[in-house]
């Protein structure tokens, strides 16, 4: 209750300022405020883009203020070299750092972290350096003066209120656009590649493609931002493609809070208006700006909006009730094959011509020492790694170096060593990102995901943070995130790590339910004690190679792996 | 100092009442890349309007066009603007000037670069020869005076660089000569020994730079360790004091540059009195930037002094009138054009302190 009236505070503090924002421009806002605010309401719709690829992408793309500028040339070259008008231009101006987003995206966005972002800063040097060194088209240096104002059916819209209302309607619009891909099946697919991009895979989204939908949108948005700057500014010239830009927009974004449309809005104001009001000190404003700044990410770390939210938590969301996922696809028999797989790492070789069938409604058990190549045998057969030498069949199908998500898609699931939940994710919110790639709405993912929750029986704890679980909870939301996709092979690395022996007992009814309905599991453990009673098969592998592979009655009569256990000197 | 208060109270008695209900902004780069020149502007104009007792009000516009044009909205909305002192960025001006159209605002500026007076707009005028000018007496010193006919030039990949290159062109191509070497290098080089060594092995008879006060230094200084002979004719960021302040009078030895003005090289009272002001007021010393500016402020005031009221007098009596200011005597060209003299300086090695060698009087052209 308490959760609920401080959120919805939060909404009326938001609302209250947005109401202030618009009385003080319609009714009290100078020509100059009325500018101010337009400037801001540009670089809003320019943070917008960069929020959904860098706040919820986490991709820290410095090319972010290049297709600003790109969008400011377009409109720019086109209105005063061949006057063409706003209804030709803004369309251009978005559609052209879209087209060339996408190749560059292709090119770069296959980089992680700092490569990725030195990439794209590339981008914006390259776009720079045309601008200044193709006078004849760009102006050069000195840019092109006579950018012809908007003209909107035939009126022109003056500079003052009609221009701030224009921009801010198109705020509005972008901000509605964004807020609904960020709340949206994009945005969370999104947020979980930037927590935990090999999960993700693994739950098959296609990291690449959301990257570049993300870097396309994010350029559409700084086209048009860059568009309405030149509006405003009836000029055009390099400093719009220059560093600065781009700093304001990454400013904005982390003052405002990641993430958030509301942020955007909320940094643009704040950091648009912040040198004005301190721009009579002369040179002297930027220390107090600067310390201003600084000022405000120290009280709000993550954000103005995280922030308000921090004052006036939320109540959480209504849980939705269970649906069971439509069944994945099933065989009898023979539901993954490997053959003679082998990986090397430089001069080790991990995993050594291996050989295993995984049956329908069986649970195969993969033991060995530490070191003995069996993360390594389910990564080459997720498609984390690519095999040296082999073949994957799953389904049927010959899979072997298929991407991770395009085995996940095939039906097949697995489960990590340290549980890989994202922190800031309710358990539902984790469980559901198993289902982005295949439900046609969040809500649909979501009421799925609390069928898998009850399956394993942590449905109570849906809305909880992940961060919050204890480790049996959260090995068991992590098993309802696999199982969410009804797979039909599951490989589960070590499930049992760190649970009590009741919990163990637990876990085991629940997998040898999974096999009951046609799930082939392969589970990596060490606890023999749990994983012989519960395997129908076991294969022990050592230095690589397969040791032994037989029933489990076997395993501790077999000298060959006592010895790899406890030592050469064993019996 | 005797002078310079002598010339601040003569000003000050002179100038009407009315001169107080207008206010002068000082719109300028104070931070960026051109913080050093937009300082000596901010200065030139200030040290002008605080003789005149005239309300004013300095706002640094960085050096985006749209922090200009914010500034531009925000001083005419602090009182009754009579003229604003403008940026020296020319990408500024040219975003500044729409609005001053519309808003009926004055503006006067030192910018040299970029064609703002070419775009028909009525309210700009320029008090700082612009390319046109100082580059054609660049040249004409290089081939007239020096008798070099190999001209290599080294220029920046600024609007600044461009447009200089843009008009030593041509002018060397009409007096005879030809380029044997162009190359422009980005501001941000630190190392221009490359592009000097190019130059050499195009066995120019000349080196020709268009490049700004940091770059300029570091050129002349490489050039003086690698033992270059050659003549080095510079543009006008070599006049600068605080150019000269990177080098060694040593390192100076036979360079020379164009300017509109060098306060420093003396060559009247009132130039003695203006730089002995500064010294005072700013504890600096004054280039031509500074002292275009005031010039320019100092015509404005003259009008308020003699009749003007508002923004448009102003206007009309900077279209339709001269000025004899101290580095030169201005009037438009009915374009806003209102210096059209340069002059060339020479460093003699043993000081800091340039001597004005040649001055180009009434010369005519149009700014690309």
């Amino acid at each position: 209750m308490r959760a609920s009236l401080s959120g919805r505070l939060a909404d009326a503090v938001l609302a209250l300022a947005a109401l202030a924002l618009l009385v003080h421009a319609v009714g009290f806002a100078s020509p100059y405020g009325l500018r101010v605010l337009t400037v801001a309401g540009v670089y809003a719709l320019a943070a917008f883009g960069f929020q959904i690829l860098f706040g919820l992408g986490g991709a820290l793309s410095l090319a972010q203020g290049a297709f600003f500028g790109l969008g400011a040339y377009v409109t720019g070259i086109l209105g005063s070299r061949y006057g063409l008008g706003f209804s030709v231009t803004f369309p251009l101006s978005l559609l052209v750092p879209l087209l060339v987003a996408l190749p560059v995206g292709l090119a770069v966005l296959r980089l992680e972290s700092h490569y990725f972002a030195l990439a794209t800063l590339g981008i914006a040097q390259v776009l720079h350096l045309l601008a200044v060194n193709a006078p004849e088209l760009t102006g050069g240096a000195n840019g092109l003066p006579g950018v012809p104002g908007v003209v909107l059916f035939g009126w022109a819209v003056p500079r003052g209120l009609p221009m701030a209302a224009l921009v801010w309607s198109m705020v509005a619009v972008g901000g509605a656009v964004g807020w609904g891909l960020a709340r949206g099946r994009l945005g969370r697919a999104l947020t979980l590649v930037r927590d935990d991009p090999m999960a993700a895979s693994t739950l098959g989204l296609d990291v690449g493609r959301l990257r570049l939908t993300a870097f396309a949108v994010s350029a559409l948005f700084a086209g048009a931002a860059g568009a309405l700057a030149v509006h405003t500014q009836r000029v055009v010239s390099p400093e719009v493609l220059e560093f600065p830009v781009m700093v304001s927009i990454l400013t904005i974004a982390v003052v405002g809070g990641r993430g958030r449309m509301a942020g955007a809005v909320l940094g643009a104001v704040l950091l648009v208006h912040l040198p004005e009001w301190f721009r009579a000190l002369e040179r002297s404003y930027l220390i107090v700006y600067g310390a201003a700044l600084l000022l405000t990410i120290l009280l709000a770390p993550d954000g103005l909006t995280g922030l308000l939210e921090r004052l006036f938590p939320r109540r959480a969301r209504p849980v939705p009730d269970a649906t069971e996922p439509p069944p994945g696809r099933k065989r009898d028999g023979e539901a993954l094959s490997v053959e003679g797989l082998s990986k090397a790492f430089g001069g080790v070789h991990a995993v050594q011509g291996v050989s295993l069938t995984l049956r329908a409604g069986t649970i195969t058990g993969l033991i060995g020492p530490n070191g003995s190549g069996k993360t390594t045998l389910i990564n080459l057969i997720s498609g984390l790694e690519r095999p040296d030498a082999g073949t994957v069949w799953l389904a049927g199908q010959a899979l072997t170096g298929a991407r991770p998500d395009r085995l996940a898609r095939a039906g097949l699931a697995r489960s990590f060593q340290a549980a890989a939940l994202p922190d800031g994710s309710t358990a539902l919110e984790a469980v559901a990102a198993a289902r982005l790639a295949s439900d046609r709405d969040l809500a649909a993912a979501e009421s799925h995901a609390r069928w898998a929750l009850d399956r394993m029986g942590v449905g109570e704890l849906a809305a909880r943070p992940c961060r919050d679980l204890p480790a049996a909870s959260r090995r068991r939301v992590e098993l309802a995130r696999a199982l969410a996709r009804r797979p039909a092979v599951l490989l589960l690395d070590e499930p049992a790590a760190g649970l009590t022996d009741s919990e163990k007992a637990d876990l085991a009814a629940r997998l040898r339910a999974l096999a009951a309905e046609g799930v082939a599991l392969l589970v990596v453990e060490h606890d023999m004690g749990f994983l012989l009673p519960l395997a129908g098969w076991v294969v022990c592998l050592d230095r690589g190679r397969t040791l032994y592979e037989g029933p489990p009655e076997g395993v501790r009569s077999d000298a060959a792996v006592v010895a790899a256990y406890l030592g050469g000197g064993a019996p | 100092m005797r002078r310079a208060a002598f010339l601040a109270l003569g000003f000050l008695a002179a100038l009407p009442a009315r001169a107080e209900t207008l206010s002068f902004p000082v719109l300028v780069p104070l931070t960026g890349f051109l913080s050093l020149e937009g300082t000596s502007q901010r200065n030139g104009a200030v040290l002008a309007l605080t003789e005149a007792a005239a309300k004013t009000e300095v706002i640094d516009t960085g050096t985006s066009p749209e922090a200009a044009v914010t500034a531009l909205e925000r001083a005419a909305g602090n009182g009754n603007v009579g003229a604003v002192a403008a940026s020296m960025l020319g990408t500024q001006m040219l975003a500044m000037l729409p609005l001053a159209a519309e808003l009926k605002l004055p503006l006067v500026t030192v910018s040299g670069t970029a064609s703002i007076t070419e775009q028909g707009n009525p309210w700009v005028f320029r008090f700082f020869p612009g390319d046109a000018v100082t580059k054609t007496a660049h040249a004409r010193y290089v081939v007239e005076e020096l008798g070099r006919k190999r001209p290599a030039l080294i220029y920046q990949t600024t609007a600044y660089g461009q447009s200089g290159k843009a008009h030593l062109e041509p002018a060397f191509k009409a007096l005879g000569a030809e380029l044997v070497f162009e190359e422009g290098v980005d501001p941000a080089a630190k190392d221009l020994l490359p592009v000097l060594t190019k130059a050499l092995a195009a066995k120019p008879d000349v080196l020709v730079l268009h490049l700004h006060s940091g770059p300029t230094a570091l050129l002349l200084k490489q050039a003086a360790a690698s033992g270059v002979t050659l003549p080095i004719v510079a543009g006008s960021a070599m006049h600068q004091p605080s150019t000269a302040a990177l080098l060694e009078p040593v390192e100076l030895k036979g360079v020379c540059a164009e300017t509109a003005a060098s306060p420093i090289s003396g060559g009247s009272p009132g130039m003695d009195a203006f730089t002995a002001s500064y010294r005072a007021a700013f504890g600096k010393e004054p280039d031509a930037f500074a002292l275009g500016q005031y010039d320019g402020m100092r015509m404005v005031l003259a009008a308020v002094r003699d009749g003007a009221t508002t923004a448009d007098d102003i206007r009309k009596a900077l279209a339709g009138g001269s000025h004899a200011g101290l580095a030169m005597t201005y009037k438009s060209d009915g374009k806003g054009n209102m210096a059209h003299s340069a002059v060339i300086v020479c460093y003699d090695g043993t000081s800091r302190v340039p001597a004005l060698v040649k001055r180009y009087d009434d010369v005519a052209g149009v700014v690309k």
